[in-house]
């Protein structure tokens, strides 16, 4: 029984791993595999999320409820969100409600600053977004670290839990409610790119210029494009400050939010979502299994385990990049209405050329 | 007859080489007007310049009575003036029913709103792709449909080029180049049908050509081109007879 218990541990924390870096990995799909934006700063849109869930839905509450309304929020944070907290256990409504309603808030953050990100440099050239993307993600980390009334630097805030009420089976709740969250983002992505609006991005993708020729107004979509992968970025950032209990500006870090979402995809294969399922499982599983077995690992390796995990995903990458360069899943067409219905047109086309041809000649006989 | 396309004066300076030197032309409605000129004559760059891919220096360029001078090309394409390209630039990895679908004029599935809603986009969808099949016929590449544009051979992929021309429902279309590296019967089923076009649809083609003996026989005028000049212009027969046409040819 102790065994398995343990068990069921690892797959729920592999759960919330998996779906949250799943949630990123496709926003970037997005991004890079479908729409060709070379995205460098994902950081941006998740840090946001995350510091949004630091800064508002602690402070409605105290404010709702007047909690110690002579204290500071970030000065003494942790009196505040315990007392928060209290209030939040035994109200599973407010809680919920509390929950969808900061990540509406974060969303909206991630939009405002997918736009910042992109304005500057979206009419030139991908190398030169790709360099103001890279600045914004670290900009933001940044301001997070020196703005203390945010998430208090250096030191991070405590936020609010909308699960206490769940009490023992608060990490259940949580896994539960994140995996949903990404399956939804999962289907709207797919939605989104088996659609003429799919087809449209990977004609950008593929040749920018032929696109603008063919009336597609590439500023504007690629724009549209950042917005809509930000928020959904911002999404991630927040269930991840959930899901921890607290946020420190130095866990979102161009290491784990920009760089680890790229492996993936490259990994899984751009431009294919089911591949970055996968990649993403791949991922997540690799880093969940070093980091479940590092007290065991640890004496059979000459150097430190934390850096065991950087280095087999350096590996993979390399070894994808010779052999499988379009990712383990490569990117297959898409048919917006499906092959049945087109060869269904196609046939009806073929049958009504005949029975023109018969009739043509008959008229000639 | 009433003026399609009229360019102006047009100017386009590349830092000390002038490769558009005051170009006037007028495109007349409903006929098909060529193009020619050697190497480096300015052709590409006139188109370049009247679909907004370049900014000319001067000049001013007249769609169907609009000025569209320095406008984008995405808005120039929305009032029905559409290019190919001279090298063929198909989407890679789309496949060739894709190709052509990408043109369809104003397609609901598009928008960012109405994209994850198929009902809202179905039927359209559907036209559009009988419309493509209609024209991949045409194009004899009717049986490639579902393979990516670059499993094509190059003459393949110039049918595709031309395939979303015509697609896009243009009021106008610019061609650079059509009939390169097509095989002369399949050339001549090219042109004919861009004629069939030009008589039932009332559509109007500048068409750049070099294999004039292809050609000749569905087109109505012509303009001849020699370094950033119009140098000849008129009937076919006459231009490709005037001596200043010949001698830049031949690199006098």
């Amino acid at each position: 029984m102790e065994i398995s218990y343990e068990f069921l541990i690892f797959i729920r924390d592999f759960a919330i791993f998996f779906a949250i870096y799943l949630i990123v990995a496709l926003s970037l799909n997005l991004e890079y595999g479908y729409t060709g934006i070379p995205n460098f700063g994902k950081v941006l849109a998740v840090a946001g999320g995350a510091f949004t869930v630091g800064a508002f839905p602690g402070r409605i509450i105290a404010w709702l409820f007047k909690v110690k309304p002579d204290l500071d929020y970030i000065r003494d944070n942790t009196i505040i969100v315990t007392e928060v907290n209290k209030i939040l256990a035994g109200d599973p409504l407010l809680s919920i409600s509390i929950f969808f309603l900061t990540l509406i808030v974060a969303g909206a953050i991630g939009a405002i600053l997918g736009l910042i990100s992109c304005y500057p440099a979206i009419r030139l050239r991908e190398d030169y977004l790709a360099i103001t993307l890279l600045a914004m993600g670290e900009a933001i980390q940044v301001i997070g670290y020196n703005y203390r009334p945010i998430v208090k630097g250096n030191i991070g805030v405590l936020v609010p839990d909308p699960f206490g009420w769940a009490g023992e089976y608060r990490y259940a709740a949580v896994a539960l409610f994140i995996l949903g969250i990404s399956l939804a983002v999962f289907l709207y992505l797919e939605r989104l790119v088996r659609s003429p609006l799919g087809r449209m991005l990977r004609a950008i993708r593929d040749n920018e210029e032929v696109a603008k020729s063919l009336g597609k107004d590439v500023t504007k979509i690629r724009m549209k494009t950042i917005i809509i992968a930000a928020v959904i970025g911002a999404v991630a950032g927040a269930l991840d400050a959930f899901k921890a209990g607290g946020v420190i500006s130095t866990s979102y870090h161009r290491v784990s939010w920009t760089f680890w979402p790229w492996v993936i995809v490259i990994l899984g294969g751009a431009g294919n979502n089911i591949g970055v399922v996968v990649g993403t499982f791949i991922f997540a599983t690799l880093r969940r299994v070093i980091d479940y077995y590092k007290g065991y690992l640890g004496p059979f390796i000459p150097f430190n385990v934390v850096w065991l995990d950087s280095l087999l995903l350096g590996i993979t990458l390399i070894i994808i990049q010779m052999y499988r360069p379009e990712g383990i899943i490569k990117e297959k067409p898409t048919p917006t209405i499906g092959y049945k219905r087109i060869k269904e047109i196609l046939m009806a086309r073929k049958s009504s050329a005949k029975s023109k041809d018969t009739k043509s000649s008959q008229k000639i006989s | 007859m009433q003026e399609m396309l009229r360019v102006e004066n047009l100017t386009k300076r590349f830092g000390g080489l002038i490769a558009l030197d005051e170009i006037s032309l007028d495109v007349k409605k409903g006929i098909i007007t060529m193009l020619i000129g050697p190497n480096g004559s300015g052709k590409t760059t006139l188109i370049n310049c009247v679909t907004g891919f370049y900014n000319p220096d001067k000049g001013k360029v007249t769609f169907d009575g609009k000025i569209i001078t320095n406008w984008p090309p995405h808005r120039i394409y929305e009032l029905g003036l559409v290019r190919t390209f001279q090298i063929p630039q198909p989407f890679q990895k789309l496949t060739v029913l894709e190709n052509l679908l990408t043109a369809y004029r104003g397609h609901p599935g598009e928008g960012f709103l109405k994209a994850p809603f198929r009902r809202s986009w179905m039927k359209e969808e559907e036209k559009a792709t009988e419309m493509a099949f209609r024209f991949l016929e045409i194009l004899d590449l009717d049986h490639m449909w579902d393979h990516p544009a670059s499993n094509l051979s190059g003459g393949q992929m110039k049918l595709v080029e031309a395939g979303r021309a015509i697609m896009s429902g243009a009021k106008m279309i610019l061609m650079d180049e059509p009939a390169a590296g097509l095989y002369p019967k399949l050339a001549q089923e090219l042109f004919y049908y861009l004629t069939e076009m030009k008589n039932k649809l009332g559509v109007t083609f500048l068409i750049v050509e070099h294999r004039l003996e292809l050609i000749l026989d569905y087109i109505d005028h012509v303009y001849a081109m020699a370094r950033g000049r119009i140098v000849s212009e008129g009937e076919p027969d006459k231009v490709l007879d005037d001596p200043i046409v010949i001698e830049s040819y031949l690199g006098g």
